[in-house]
């Protein structure tokens, strides 16, 4: 790169390079033409979507929402989501605070297999067993239902979820450990009152970065859960505005309506959304 | 196995006194708060994974009916199937292409974000959003935008490049570098965005010493910055490889069922056909056997490769 040549110690701490800067901003509309493309088609007719599909609509066709709406039932779809995600954090949560606080705890070969055993359970991407996985749907009579996924969604939420709270378990002080135990403190009342309130901001993390993969999980709800109107998940519902004559518009605006909770979300906390997405690194 | 979790700072632990052994040993029973999440996991994941190998031994013509043991004689056919060695092809094809640009990339861009440029907020924002969107949503913004009116084409006609409008995704010539193409569209920001973090976790002095020193920006980059990242990166790249490898099923589903012909069918896409749409489990789970073994096998290649470089430099 020519900009290698600079004045010696002094200017910018950093110094970005130029064009790099060029390279991340093309790049940027890269990323962003989608999305705009996107809300403009949702606004618009077909025939317009196809004429000028960059401009800004003629008409605002706002009646796309409304029929997004209403011809993929969304509003029980994201019931349906909502429904689901809750169940199955508060699920994943009474499996992984306990597992990691005892992890934490321990650091003994028994232990350490355990968090070992998580971790390779990690690697492991969930789809490798999809359809194993709908078989045991079957076999426990939950095929088509949305309990299955309640079920489900926090075992393969569980390696992560583990492995993040063990780590933050693990600050605990161990003055304060050995000063709740001379108390008399039972385990109970240890994980409660000494180590969950210092593993706070990993609970916090684990929780939104589990339901945001909960929210967005798309190949299993689509062939454990299923299409019906009423028990389908959001994910799953949009998908179905495309047939032989698709109506773009409408498409577009079913499609921007399962994105508003996630945005919304990440418009009020998006420092912390960003935290716990770092965090648990490359998920989907 | 190196979890790409952002490590909390550990406390200092105190040294061990006699009563906090006594503490240990009556710790050590608390393991039993592990025993719901292990069975859970057990259950549900391990179970299914295990039981692959024993569905790829049957012959099973759809979920409904009664499977009948046939040993490897799902093997045998598998391995006569021209559509298989496409799906070999098109797999080695998508992550030998999508991961080895990803990486690099991400972790120029990365850096670049590192050094905090201008606007550097609205970037990130920007590179971090494929991180919130689903599989589902991107299939459908790119199903309208790759439509032959869609969004690519009207702009290729907008900048006075009509001949090369095509149908990118029913053209057997584009297919698969379309999907690549998203592939790349979604993860490079977000991984870039990974990798930033990373650095701005390491002191920031010694990437300092290294441009008073009159280092140039791409040897501080390649030379300084990258090796303090290395074991990053290695996760990284595996990470991504396994993702890239085993959930493309959902993305093709969505916009090409694996066509036009094979040229989009993959080895994940593939497990799925055959199970939902060919009602063939035990080809199906032959076939999710040999994905297992392709994953397992160049995530030991993938070490390799790092441990390698890590000894010639």
């Amino acid at each position: 790169m020519s900009s290698s040549r600079r004045r010696r110690g002094t200017g910018p701490r950093r110094q970005p390079s130029p064009v790099a800067s060029v390279f991340s901003w093309f790049y940027a509309i890269l990323l962003a033409a989608p999305i705009y493309y996107l809300l403009m088609s949702s606004l618009k007719t077909n025939i317009e979507i196809f004429i000028h599909p960059f401009s800004l609509p003629t008409k605002w066709l706002w009646e796309n929402f409304k029929l997004a709406w209403t011809t993929a039932k969304l509003g029980p779809a994201l019931l349906n989501s909502v429904l689901i995600c809750a169940v199955a954090i508060v699920v994943t949560l009474f499996l992984a605070v306990p597992a990691s606080y005892a992890i934490a705890r321990n650091d003994n070969r028994l232990s350490r297999a355990i968090s070992k055993a998580f971790a390779a359970g990690f690697l492991i991407p969930p789809f490798a067993a999809l359809i194993p996985t709908v078989l045991l749907a079957i076999q426990m009579n939950l095929f088509m239902t949305r309990e299955f996924q309640m079920l489900y969604l926090p075992a393969s939420a569980l390696p992560l979820s583990v492995l993040l709270l063990t780590q933050f378990m693990r600050t605990v002080p161990n003055e304060l450990v050995e000063s709740a135990a001379l108390d008399g403190a039972g385990h109970w009342h240890t994980l409660t009152q000494v180590f969950m309130p210092i593993a706070r901001p990993g609970i916090v993390s684990v929780t939104i970065l589990q339901l945001l993969t909960f929210w967005n999980e798309y190949l299993f709800s689509l062939t454990i859960t299923g299409t019906a109107p009423d028990v389908r998940t959001i994910q799953v519902a949009v998908p179905t505005l495309v047939n032989d004559s698709t109506i773009y518009g409408i498409l577009a605006a079913g499609t921007v309506l399962s994105l508003l909770p996630v945005y919304i979300a990440y418009s009020v906390m998006s420092k912390r959304m960003q935290e716990a997405l770092v965090a648990g690194a490359v998920k989907g | 196995m190196t979890t790409t979790a952002t490590a909390p700072p550990v406390g200092p632990r105190s040294t061990r006194s006699s009563s906090a052994l006594k503490a240990r040993r009556h710790s050590r029973r608390i393991l039993w708060f592990t025993a719901p999440s292990l069975a859970w996991f057990v259950f549900f994941s391990v179970g299914p994974l295990l039981a692959m190998f024993v569905i790829a031994t049957l012959q099973w013509k759809g979920l409904i009916y009664k499977p009948t043991f046939v040993g490897f004689e799902n093997v045998a056919r598998v391995f006569a199937d021209p559509t298989f060695f496409a799906a070999i092809r098109n797999s080695l094809v998508q992550v030998g292409v999508a991961v080895p640009v990803m990486i690099p990339l991400a972790f120029m861009l990365g850096f670049h974000l590192y050094t905090r440029p201008r606007g550097h907020g609205i970037l990130s924002i920007l590179f971090f959003s494929p991180g919130l969107i689903s599989i589902s949503v991107t299939g459908m913004v790119f199903y309208g935008m790759l439509s032959p009116n869609g969004g690519l084409n009207g702009l290729l006609n907008l900048i006075g490049l009509d001949d090369m409008v095509r149908p990118w995704l029913a053209d057997p010539a584009t297919a698969l570098g379309t999907l690549i193409a998203i592939d790349l569209w979604r993860g490079v920001g977000w991984t870039g965005v990974l990798f930033s973090a990373r650095l701005s976790s390491i002191p920031g002095e010694v990437l300092e010493a290294a441009q008073i020193d009159g280092a140039g920006r791409m040897r501080t980059m390649w030379r300084i910055a990258f090796p303090m990242v290395k074991d990053y990166t290695n996760t990284l790249t595996t990470l991504q490889f396994l993702w890239t490898m085993f959930t493309s099923a959902a993305l093709i589903l969505l916009l090409t069922r694996g066509g036009p012909g094979t040229s989009t069918t993959t080895l994940s896409y593939l497990v799925y056909a055959k199970a939902f749409s060919q009602q063939d489990l035990g080809y199906s789970q032959v076939v999710g056997v040999v994905l297992l073994v392709v994953g397992i096998a160049g995530m030991a290649l993938i070490s390799v490769l790092f441990r390698e470089r890590e000894e010639r430099s």
